[in-house]
């Protein structure tokens, strides 16, 4: 029995001393290791949208701004660019691929995305995984929407069902474009990213729920129309009301969207507005995929030079990385807390053995006649604390992923951050060494004291 | 086997023991008589090598203690000396057979010595209790804070006489015993040793268990300090 397995039984029978020492010790692991793996997985969540995506072109804005919006859809852009310089971009030389991104409607609180068959051909998330469908497939037909795996989830839809989108991004929209309903031709596997809480649609249609040229509007009765000024798309939006030709809606003041019948029928508006087929004049942004990744800063700066309109072009892998660094004094914050709130708890620990080096005078007595070193009862103080803070590290490591698989769903459905969860890496292994260390380092403190006690005491049991 | 020549130690500047000549040969079983206070612990740690005389020798199997080495003088006991104190013999967070076998990790030599008379340390335990009048498998299970005192200082013989040592030292083993016990425990200590040709050191206050040993010594009548000056 080496001084290590008698040092195992002794917390074994101390276990009820130790307990909150065991709960304070794990908290903070949890905490620290915690904050890592949030950290990372923040950092990957940022990353993964855009993982395909060699270059996002924008009208001139900063590079923050223009990631936030295009791809995570937070916050809306103030300019918006011309269609022809996408496609002026799409045939530009060493361009494999792009794909225009036109944003700015929603359906009960959902991001609208407007673009093209390329978005479906080209774009790709998380290291090289492609748009996949679990029902249904791309649209075909102008009038198509393609929902986000979320959306279909939480709104209950499915593949045929009758879609009115809103104007705006606002959860509650008070205008509707209603009279152009969509059908759900397909339903997009789950990707972890922004897309799953989106719905996909045509240019095309976007441009015909947003038109008010009279060509359009000749063909069907217009009741009142209200201008709205709004920078993001500057063609006028009208409310119409809710009967016009042979469709019929049951209007319920409570809930948007429900206006139109379950199923999708083609109306006059689809038709009139599919013999039109017009392209927008203006979209958000345009994804880009290049032919060689050495062509990306050429690009990137032949697109900020643009004479035919300023334009941005952002490298996305490096703004989420500027995004990220301008976080960082959170996490060091966060990171100084957690350490703190470790050290607290191996001073409690500490303090526990402290406390007991006076209780055990007769028991080391006992040790040091059998033959046991001053030294040797030293290390059974250090193998104590080494076990005391292994126990607490490894409850710290079970809380943290209980912790993880209970916080992940709630995470996911509150801020559509999608925690992935995984084994322990090198850096956070390395951390729990780094603590581990720390309670051996610390137990020298009460092993240097009851290394001097039994060299005075001997074997004198009459204490 | 044991000799102490010219041995002089003093604890803090005070002197407490000065034992000019003691001399105890092999497989005697001494009787070492003293009141509390007399420096009877002080010679005890003498003898097992924890502390060493200022002057003078001790010399146990032949051996120089005071001139080893304080880690040579722990392994030289845990392979030479068994040990029985007045109380509390067991560590509490180990069962009845770790308790036991305790010294046989801390010396080869013994546990060596005890599997040549059992198959595995655990058995070679078993069966010095059988020796000892507790029947293993009925106390086996329990802690060792719920056995008797009676039945706790018999496993402490059981753990001074595992892998056979050269010399058991017992200090007051059975001031905690009652008169009945006592005797009993004593004749079971003496039965072992013979057994085993262990030298037998037994330190105590109480005179009564005088008439079972051999040779008696009265602390007093070799130590030229006095007893009062030590306190």
């Amino acid at each position: 029995m080496s001084m290590f397995t008698l040092a195992l039984k002794s917390i074994q029978s101390r276990k009820a001393t130790f307990l909150l020492t065991f709960i304070s010790i794990a908290i903070s692991v949890m905490l620290l290791l915690g904050v890592q793996i949030i950290k990372k997985e923040a950092n990957s969540g940022f990353l993964q949208p855009v993982s395909g995506t060699d270059l996002i072109i924008g009208p001139k804005s900063s590079q923050i701004e223009l990631l936030l919006y295009s791809v995570f859809h937070i916050g809306t852009p103030n300019t918006l660019m011309e269609y022809k310089s996408y496609e002026r971009i799409q045939a530009s030389k060493n361009v494999k691929w792009a794909i225009p991104i036109s944003l700015g409607d929603s359906h009960k609180g959902y991001k609208v995305v407007s673009t093209n068959e390329n978005f479906f051909k080209h774009y790709s998330f998380a290291n090289d995984k492609k748009i996949e469908f679990t029902e249904g497939k791309a649209f075909e037909d102008m009038f198509h929407v393609v929902l986000g795996y979320e959306v279909a989830k939480k709104l209950n839809y499915k593949l045929g069902d009758n879609i009115v989108l809103s104007h705006g991004d606002a959860e509650v929209s008070f205008v509707h474009h209603d009279e152009l309903p969509f059908k759900v031709s397909g339903i997009l596997k789950p990707t972890h990213t922004p897309i799953d809480k989106t719905l996909i649609v045509t240019l095309h249609a976007m441009e015909a729920i947003h038109d008010d040229s009279p060509n359009h509007f000749m063909h069907r009765p217009i009741k009142k129309k209200i201008e709205h000024h709004d920078e993001s798309h500057e063609e006028e939006h009208e409310e119409h009301e809710e009967h016009h030709g042979e469709e019929h809606h049951e209007h319920n003041e409570d809930e948007h969207g429900k206006h139109s019948e379950k199923t999708y029928k083609e109306n006059v508006s689809h038709k009139v507005a599919k013999k039109l087929k017009k392209l927008p004049l203006k979209i958000s942004a345009v994804y880009v995929g290049v032919e060689s990744k050495n062509a990306i800063f050429g690009i990137q700066r032949k697109i900020n030079n643009n004479t035919n309109e300023p334009l941005s072009a952002i490298i996305p892998a490096l703004a989420v990385q500027d995004l990220w660094d301008f976080f960082e004094f959170v996490q060091i914050t966060l990171n100084i807390i957690s350490g703190l709130v470790v050290f607290i708890g191996l001073l409690g620990m500490l303090s526990l053995i402290l406390m007991g080096v006076q209780n055990r005078r007769k028991e080391m007595a006992i040790l040091r006649s059998i033959g046991a070193t001053p030294f040797d009862i030293g290390k059974l103080v250090v193998g104590e604390a080494a076990i005391v803070c292994a126990v607490s590290i490894g409850l710290g490591v079970v809380f943290l992923y209980v912790a993880l698989f209970v916080l992940s769903q709630p995470l996911y459905d509150t801020y559509g951050f999608y925690l992935q969860i995984q084994p322990l890496s090198l850096r956070e292994l390395a951390i729990l060494a780094l603590i581990e260390c720390s309670a051996i380092l610390i137990s020298f403190i009460p092993a240097y004291r009851i290394y001097k006690q039994s060299l005075i005491d001997g074997m004198n049991t009459h204490i | 086997m044991i000799e102490l020549n010219n041995m002089q130690f003093s604890w803090k500047e005070t002197l407490i023991l000065d034992i000019e000549h003691l001399m105890i040969k092999a497989n005697e079983k001494v009787f070492i008589q003293g009141e509390s206070g007399s420096g009877k612990s002080t010679l005890l740690n003498l003898l097992a090598g924890v502390i060493t005389p200022q002057k003078g020798e001790v010399i146990i199997n032949n051996t120089h203690l005071n001139t080893m080495k304080s880690s040579q003088r722990d392994s030289f006991r845990a392979n030479h000396i068994g040990f029985i104190f007045q109380q509390f013999n067991l560590i509490p967070y180990l069962n009845l057979i770790e308790n036991i076998i305790l010294p046989c990790k801390f010396s080869l030599s013994r546990k060596e010595k005890a599997l040549e008379h059992s198959k595995s340390l655990e058995e070679e335990a078993i069966r010095l209790l059988a020796n000892l009048g507790i029947n293993a498998s009925s106390v086996l299970k329990r802690s060792v804070n719920e056995l008797s005192i009676g039945q706790q200082q018999r496993v402490a013989i059981a753990r001074a006489l595992i892998g056979s040592p050269d010399m058991i030292i017992a200090d007051e083993p059975t001031s905690a015993l009652d008169s009945a016990h006592k005797a009993s425990f004593v004749k079971m200590l003496f039965d072992e040793c013979e057994k085993e040709n262990i030298t037998l050191v037994f330190v105590s206050h109480d005179e009564s268990l005088k008439s079972h040993f051999g040779r008696c010594i009265e602390l007093s009548s070799i130590n030229s300090v006095k007893v009062e000056e030590v306190e």
